[in-house]
């Protein structure tokens, strides 16, 4: 019988835990879905970007000059930042939706560990996420833009897609951090979409029916508009890059600490 | 081995645990009963710090769970078979516990096997029957191969055969040294399993017994007919034993034993048509001691 662990013997590590949170997130069949889902949506985001080029090569030249730009960090990312935002919801809010939370957290006692362990994953699966369909719309862009000039082209050089993309992809390892500290604290799925909705895609359009200075005041600060401005791209929002990551950081912060506050006080 | 002392756990305005103090001693099978809603799962969750206690401690090995390194080599707990992700298969749900412990998937095989799932270890947990995840449930609790096991109505949906395996399993497991401490809400169940009861109703411990001890508090009588009932009962009192007339004309003698009251009639010439030792059976006690305790009871008809 094994039944007291050697004396000595430390605590499980927060690399043994991870690993365990990342089993977890790659064997939830809705994390599949999830990823299908923003593929398909980046998809669907660049065939709009297609057809925007097509009306701009039949535009008139006067026209062409005041074109809204082709960027996928307008067009795909925000909606990719709500799905991986729901990947971050779903990392914590399907433990208690399914009860499973109760062998979580026999297994890993220590909640503030288990919640850390969770946002190393949501962490770097966000990020790698936003990375990636950020980077990948940007190169299909690219391909669609060809040598056309700006505005329609963001970007004077190929090279100058690489910030945004940087940005866009920090704002996605934003949503998802803020969506895992939120279902900590809201422990439904449901609830944790719909707030996640919000901040990502309903905000960042109702912001516009927002009277002048304040509807830049308000847009500045609103997740999706922080990625041009923390990359330093050419916006209309009024962010420093510092500025900007000091309010992404914010965001993570609140939503991290509310959610370890709960997680931890409450029953499970 | 467990101890929690003078427990105390409140949900707002309703007192689940009342002061319960106990001990679950390694070596043997601790069975922990009470009607439903006598907080018997609070007790359980609140020891592997599921639920923080309002007041009291709940110790494990001498230790709060929380300060156990590496707690499922201490502890395996079975606290809710429906506490899985449908989507994930057998194995995967014992490997997200077992990789926080690097506890390998020769292990994961071995359980799965024990528990007999071998065959549907790679299926997804939400095609399982109650039995199935009862069974999985068993095989996450033991992957730590932990001293201390607490299993909440382990076998709750288990057919016959399934009842004589998790019976089996925890005489085991308690001749191996280790803790045993399951809940049920049924005796009966119970009294094949345990050899040691915690009675409780309404967050109070009631009573804490052996299982033999708990039959043998209770009294035990012998029917007696006969012709010359009124004449045997004065033979009987007259020998000590006290005698109750019953309806229908028999006696029930408590205070001698079936052979004394048919020599004493023998003795008389008092012919005996009946000799009946009668003895509560460990359902009918239960229901006695937590009666007075349970929360919710059908209303009307009676339990008995």
């Amino acid at each position: 019988m094994t039944a007291i662990p050697p004396a000595g013997e430390r605590a499980a590590s927060m690399k043994d835990v991870a690993a365990a949170e990342w089993l977890k997130l790659r064997t939830m069949r809705s994390t599949w879905a999830i990823w299908a889902g923003a593929a398909a949506y980046t998809v669907v985001g660049l065939v709009v970007i297609m057809m925007h080029i097509g009306s701009y090569d039949h535009a008139p030249p006067a026209e062409q000059a005041t074109f809204e730009s082709a960027d996928p960090a307008v067009t795909v990312m925000p909606i990719v930042a709500f799905f991986i935002g729901c990947l971050g919801a779903l990392a914590i809010t399907t433990e208690f939706s399914t009860g499973s939370i109760g062998p979580s957290l026999v297994a890993v006692p220590r909640r503030r560990t288990l919640l850390a362990a969770k946002t190393v994953v949501v962490a770097c699966a966000s990020f790698a996420s936003g990375a990636l369909f950020a980077g990948l719309s940007q190169i299909a862009v690219l391909f669609l833009l060809g040598d056309r000039p700006p505005p329609v082209n963001p970007w004077a050089n190929w090279w100058d897609a690489v910030p945004t993309a940087a940005g866009t992809a920090l704002v996605t390892l934003v949503a998802g951090l803020v969506a895992l500290g939120l279902g900590a604290v809201l422990r439904s799925t449901a609830a944790t979409v719909a707030v996640v909705g919000a901040l990502t895609v309903v905000m960042p359009s109702f912001a516009h029916f927002l009277p002048e200075p304040l509807h830049l005041r308000v847009a500045s600060v609103l997740i999706p508009n922080l990625a041009p401005q923390v990359a330093g791209a050419e916006s209309a929002y009024l962010l420093s890059p510092p500025a900007a990551l000091a309010v992404l950081a914010f965001y993570v912060v609140v939503a991290l600490a509310a959610g370890a506050l709960c997680l931890c006080r409450r029953d499970a | 081995m467990i101890e929690v002392r003078e427990l105390t756990k409140r949900y707002g305005s309703t007192l689940a645990l009342d002061r319960l103090s106990f001990q679950a001693r390694p070596g043997r099978v601790t069975g922990f009963l009470g009607p439903n809603g006598a907080g018997k799962s609070t007790t359980l969750r609140v020891i592997v710090g599921l639920h923080h206690a309002t007041s009291g401690v709940a110790l494990v090995n001498g230790r709060r769970y929380a300060d156990i390194s590496r707690p499922l080599h201490a502890v395996g707990a079975l606290l809710d078979t429906g506490a899985v992700h449908p989507g994930r298969t057998a194995f995967d749900q014992l490997a997200c516990l077992a990789r926080s412990h690097r506890i390998g998937s020769a292990r994961i095989t071995t359980l799965l096997e024990q528990v007999g799932l071998r065959d549907v270890a790679h299926k997804r947990v939400g095609g399982f029957s109650l039995g199935m995840r009862q069974r999985l449930g068993i095989a996450a609790a033991l992957l730590g191969d932990p001293g201390v096991v607490l299993l909440d109505e382990p076998v709750n949906g288990l057919d016959a055969e399934g009842i004589r395996w998790v019976r089996d399993l925890m005489r085991t497991l308690a001749s191996q040294g280790r803790t045993v401490l399951l809940s049920s809400h049924v005796m009966s169940e119970m009294a094949l399993i345990a050899d040691h009861v915690l009675i409780i109703g309404r967050g109070r411990l009631i009573a804490e017994t052996s299982m033999e001890g708990l039959a043998r508090r209770f009294r035990r009588d012998v029917l007696v007919r006969s012709p010359r009932r009124h004449e045997l009962g004065r033979i009987l009192r007259a020998a000590g034993a006290s005698v109750a007339f019953e309806p229908q004309g028999a006696l029930a003698v408590t205070g001698a034993d079936p052979a004394t009251i048919g020599d004493l009639a023998a003795g008389h010439h008092i012919p005996i048509h009946e000799l009946t030792p009668r003895g509560a059976t460990l359902e009918d006690i239960y229901l006695d001691m937590t009666g007075q305790a349970a929360d919710h009871r059908a209303g009307g008809g009676g339990s008995r």
